[in-house]
């Protein structure tokens, strides 16, 4: 079971997100993860960090996933619930602080879902909506652009269910099988 | 004609691909008018792209918004017009801040109205976030 879940700044994507992890691990049991790819670089970070951490509450594994995506989802029990936050950041720090080719960045999160699917890991990324601005002026933004772009088109071919997240309400972009209640939303 | 619209690397090329298997593609050339189109025999499906690209040119050009508008206007008539049916490939730029230059901000102006002005004239308009599309109409 995959969720993949983006807006823009402020849309209430991570809320969401992290309803509807709370949604499928409450059907499913096992254990609830927070893969934060965040890192405390500054104090307007770290207060960031703490105030998404408060909000969440009790009950979560927290693992800080800077770039070893397939690190982190092998300390994961098979069955568990994930919820990563958010691909944008893991995104720049794959390209600008020692991941890999855009090839391998976009080859380790194919990896990833496929064990998620694998191993029966409900697993929901959040990301930003980044691609309907004004093309970047400078080349080196555009390639991040088109990097994200690579891994969000992946994620949504693969995930079972794509939501675009307007005013903290869900956009649904992948029709859901109602026959199926796990994929209820 | 049809209109496939998104932003950078939503997919919208590959969906045209996919659904118009045998189509002509033409990218539109800076300064060209929808001559592009004489060439072309009836019935046939034409991928336009490049329309972007070929705005900021004609902006570059000229600093008559009104002219610049009945340009933009003549090539969607003309595309629409045309035997056959065109398939336009457009840009989602809209939704960042607004930028403090005057030139970006009518870039972004333009387009917005040039691709309101391909969805009036389109039988179908098709929306692209991420690789999947929505019908807008």
């Amino acid at each position: 079971m995959i969720a993949f879940v983006s807006g823009g700044a402020r849309s209430g994507k991570s809320r969401y997100a992290e309803a509807l992890l709370c949604r499928w691990h409450a059907r499913r049991g096992g254990r609830r993860w927070y893969l934060a790819t965040a890192r405390a670089s500054d104090a307007e970070m770290a207060a960031r960090i703490a105030r998404h951490r408060r909000e969440r509450g009790a009950g979560w594994h927290t693992l800080e996933v800077p770039l070893a995506l397939d690190a982190a989802l092998a300390e994961v029990g098979d069955g568990d619930s994930v919820l990563l936050d958010c691909l944008t950041l893991w995104a720049s720090q794959w390209r600008y602080g020692g991941g890999g080719s855009d090839a391998e960045g976009e080859a380790l999160l194919a990896e990833c879902l496929a064990a998620a699917r694998a191993r029966g890991i409900a697993l929901v990324v959040v990301s930003n909506d980044l691609n309907e601005d004004l093309p970047p002026e400078d080349a080196e933004t555009r390639r991040y652009i088109a990097f994200l772009q690579r891994l969000h088109r992946r994620l949504a071919r693969e995930a079972d269910r794509v939501v675009e997240v307007v005013a903290g309400l869900p956009i649904d972009w992948k029709p859901i099988d109602d026959h199926d209640p796990e994929t209820l939303p | 004609m049809q209109s496939l619209i998104g932003g950078a690397g939503s997919g919208r090329r590959r969906l045209a691909a996919e659904r118009f298997p045998g189509a002509r593609w033409h990218r539109l050339a800076a300064g060209e008018a929808a001559a592009c189109l004489e060439a072309r025999g009836g019935g046939e499906v034409l991928v336009v792209d490049g329309i972007a690209d070929w705005l900021a040119a004609a902006l570059a050009e000229t600093s008559d918004d009104e002219a610049l508008r009945g340009l933009w206007s003549g090539l969607l008539d003309g595309l629409a017009a045309a035997p056959g049916e065109a398939v336009l490939i457009l840009d989602e730029m809209g939704r960042g801040i607004v930028p403090m230059d005057p030139a970006p901000r009518r870039l972004r102006d333009h387009n917005g109205w040039l691709v309101q002005a391909a969805a009036a004239r389109s039988r179908a308009v098709w929306y692209l976030r991420h690789g999947l599309c929505k019908q807008l109409k």
